[in-house]
């Protein structure tokens, strides 16, 4: 089981490679509801890029993202890119469920988001900030 | 020590130091004063010395160890006058500099004049800043001003009120203080108080850039008085927004000409607000009044009332952040609504929500409902009755008909008896609908039945593939769980003059981004006529039963079923026309099809047949098929001939992918228009 695990997780990963901006793969889970949150966070992905890039918002352990300073977005933006966040971390959270779910095993929910946690890490570009151990903010 | 001995002693200092004029050129003196309180400040500490500096000319110093303004305290305040004259009058500071390194990084430039009477101090710490601190006293009053030009804001941070969690609290970045503050007072303390200034430029921000504000520029507008013979005091205050920015989280306020008009009494314990008003700019004008206790703040009595305010500003300006990702995020309301609330004790009593001629509209078209006329109280002790209607709207396109909806409403639960809601040519009847609010969230239930709709208006309405017949449906009781909608018992629906039953009907999580929908369905009695025509498949006359058993939908896209679709058993006409078998056919490869062109079967419009028989077991998107039977082998039986003329149509294909098959019996369907019966 463990391994299966670790399978699909990698599977996704690199399914989803192309959101942290590395090279198209070819692989995709084919559940309608998986292929729907990629989508949707593929497309808002272009959107997040420069937030990522400013330190406007980093990366969590948890998997999710947060604004990590929203001084680096003008004021009259700052309501946009709370929205943008929040749009996020709810096709996040229902990612990871349904990763869970597709696979016939709930209960990995909370082991899928803490591994895709730190694979966001892995997959985000030189400068963006991601959450390290204790919640530190660091840039990568 | 009581404010007539600080007048006395301020008097006794600038009494001295005149007394001075009349004595040697150089003098060397040295004054003390140990403490001065009074109900406004307190002083420890004052040196007052005159003497010569290291460079020999002649220097007045004078050093505070503390001032304490209620519970500011300012440490070391040193004032060093180099160029400064006295005579029997007054005494004259022309070039000083005061150090206070609570408020100023580096030593200001200052200036003051001092009489028996008066005190007036002059302030200059850059470019045109200029502060000026003046007060006046005789035997029995004083009066005290402060007037700011250009003044910074950023040398107040230091004086606001502590908040919670002050850590993270905005702070003061920038702002222009102009106007003037003005403070009356008596032998016994402060009689009046009155501030009139101007800010222009305001900044703030916390740390996380979370709640901040730019380019603000405001009035504000306050006196109090003391009344003494109500022994209160009388208060007022005004503030005129005249621009700016601010976002607090979620919020984001970008506009002109918001005022604030408060007035009341406060007599030490109590705080009173009479005709409070905020006055939003497209928006409307809200009243509201109260009483708090002093100095808890615990507020006794609020009323607050809204009237006629314009809910599309209200939407989006405050209501919109906080629906953001919900699935009333992108609406458009038109309208005028009231708001009032009422609360005692810090608890809510009452509120009223008034709804005129209201429209609202779904940006994605998904819903809209249009003339909403609403009266909805709710009061803490009591059940009342909401009076709500509609004249009309849509529902995912379904055109929903004039309703009247009286809502009981007891604490955080509401109760509809019954609703008769026309959809299209039917009605929805939905019986003893209850929900409630609890501390996990909503929890609903309702039962009811749907009247025969046309099934040829409902899918015109869906635009989506015309049908024939009607479609009516009974609903056993439907509750929410705070996460899933299920169906205790079954549904049924009528449709194709046969009949559906829906068991274990479950939908989880049906406002998220991926609900999943599970059931068991079972129809009967199919009429396989009305079935085939509505989708252009080709004429087939008969009754069909199927079955889909572990039905699983994600995303409203099956991902998993059971399927078995086989020949009704009882006594009908079953006929296939040519066109349906090279449709059918055609799911499957051609093999078919070119058997009956080649055969004189071809002459044939019509085929008898004895049963019909499909199986699909979806997984994921991998169909695996059969036919009537369950045959091992790799063709199976899909149509079995009977009578004469009669015809087998065989399947080859076992695996075929959902989305292949999908689209195969697309083209087939719209290829087929017109069928050829």
């Amino acid at each position: 089981m463990v391994s299966r695990f670790y399978n699909v997780l990698i599977f996704m990963a690199l399914a989803l490679a192309p959101l942290a901006g590395l090279a198209e793969a070819n692989l995709e889970i084919n559940t309608p509801a998986i292929a729907s949150l990629k989508q949707s966070m593929q497309s808002r992905h272009a959107q997040l890029v420069e937030h990522y890039n400013s330190g406007a918002v980093g990366l969590t352990r948890d998997g999710m993202v947060a604004v990590r300073d929203a001084n680096a977005v003008p004021l009259a933006q700052r309501q946009a890119v709370n929205a943008l966040v929040s749009a996020e971390n709810q096709d996040r959270a229902a990612l990871y469920r349904e990763i869970a779910r597709a696979n016939n095993h709930p209960e990995w929910e909370s082991k899928i988001r803490a591994t895709f946690g730190q694979r966001w890490v892995n997959l985000a570009r030189s400068g963006w900030w991601y959450q390290a151990d204790g919640s530190v903010w660091k840039q990568k | 020590m009581n404010n007539r001995l600080l007048i006395l002693l301020i008097a006794a200092i600038g009494s001295y130091l005149l007394a001075l004029s009349a004595s040697a050129a150089y003098p060397q003196l040295k004054f003390s004063v140990a403490n001065i309180e009074s109900p406004v400040f307190q002083t420890k500490s004052i040196e007052v010395q005159i003497g010569s500096s290291q460079s020999g000319a002649r220097e007045l110093i004078i050093a505070i160890e503390e001032i304490a303004v209620q519970d500011y305290v300012l440490k070391e305040l040193r004032v060093v006058c180099r160029a400064f004259q006295w005579n029997r009058h007054e005494i004259e500071c022309t070039n000083g500099q005061l150090i206070a390194r609570d408020l100023f990084a580096s030593p200001l430039p200052m200036q003051f004049v001092a009489t028996p009477s008066h005190l007036t101090v002059d302030l200059r710490p850059s470019g045109g800043e200029h502060w000026q601190f003046s007060i006046e006293w005789d035997a029995a009053l004083w009066h005290a001003a402060l007037t700011v030009k250009a003044g910074k804001m950023t040398h107040l941070a230091r004086w606001l009120p502590e908040m919670p969690d002050n850590e993270n609290f905005p702070k003061l970045t920038g702002g222009k203080l102009h106007g003037k503050i003005k403070v009356n007072g008596d032998l016994k303390g402060v009689t009046s108080a009155g501030i009139d200034l101007s800010i222009d430029a305001l900044a703030f921000s916390d740390a996380a850039g979370m709640h901040a504000g730019e380019d603000i520029a405001l009035s504000v507008k306050s006196n109090i008085e003391h009344d003494a013979r109500h022994q209160h005091w009388k208060w007022r205050g005004d503030m005129h927004w005249r621009q700016g920015a601010v976002f607090w989280q979620p919020l984001f306020f970008s506009g002109t000409d918001y005022a604030l008009k408060m007035q009341g009494v406060f007599d030490g314990k109590t705080l009173a607000l009479h005709d409070g008003q905020l006055a939003l700019a497209e928006i409307g004008t809200v009243k509201f009044s109260g009483v708090a206790d002093w100095p808890n703040a615990k507020m006794r009595e609020f009323q607050l009332d809204a009237g006629n305010m314009a809910l599309p500003a209200l939407f989006d300006q405050v209501l919109k952040p906080f629906l953001a990702d919900t699935v009333f995020a992108e609406l458009e309301i038109s309208g005028l609504g009231d708001f009032a609330v009422v609360m005692q004790e810090g608890v809510l009593q009452e509120v009223n929500l008034t709804l005129e001629d209201v429209n609202i509209i779904d940006r994605r078209d998904r819903f809209a409902f249009h003339r909403i006329q609403a009266h909805i109280p709710w009061q803490a002790a009591n059940t009342t009755i909401a009076d709500i209607s509609l004249l009309d709207g849509h529902l995912l396109r379904i055109p929903l008909g004039s309703v009247r909806v009286p809502l009981e409403i007891k604490d955080s639960h509401l109760y509809v008896p019954q609703l008769a809601l026309p959809v299209l040519d039917g009605v929805l009847k939905l019986e003893d609908f209850s929900a409630a609010h609890t501390d996990a969230g909503w929890r609903w239930g309702f039962g009811g039945k749907l009247t025969p709709v046309s099934m040829e208006a409902l899918t015109e309405a869906l635009q989506i593939q015309p049908m024939h017949g009607i479609l009516s449906a009974y609903i056993p009781q439907v509750h929410y769980d705070g996460e899933s909608v299920s169906v205790d018992g079954v549904l049924q629906v009528n449709v194709f003059d046969g009949s559906v039953v829906i068991h274990q009907l479950k939908l989880i999580e049906p406002m998220g981004l991926a609900p999943h929908l599970t059931a068991d369905i079972a129809m009967r009695n199919l009429d396989l006529g009305l079935l085939t025509s509505a989708f252009s498949f080709g004429k087939v006359e008969g009754r069909v039963d199927i079955d889909v058993n572990q039905l699983e939908l994600a995303n409203w896209k099956p991902i998993h079923f059971d399927a078995h679709m086989f020949s009704s058993p009882g006594s009908y006409t079953r006929r296939i026309s040519q066109a349906a078998i090279r449709n059918i056919s055609a799911l499957g490869g051609e093999g078919a099809v070119v058997a009956i062109q080649r055969s004189f079967l071809r002459f044939f419009e019509e085929f008898r047949y004895a049963e019909i028989g499909w199986r699909c077991a979806l997984r994921f998107d991998v169909c695996y098929m059969g036919g009537i039977e369950p045959e091992p082998d790799s063709r199976y039986t899909l149509i079995k001939g009977g009578g004469i003329p009669a015809i087998n149509v065989m399947g080859y294909n076992r695996d075929v992918g959902w989305q292949e098959l999908i689209s195969r019996l697309q083209r087939v369907t719209q290829e087929n228009e017109p069928v050829i019966q």
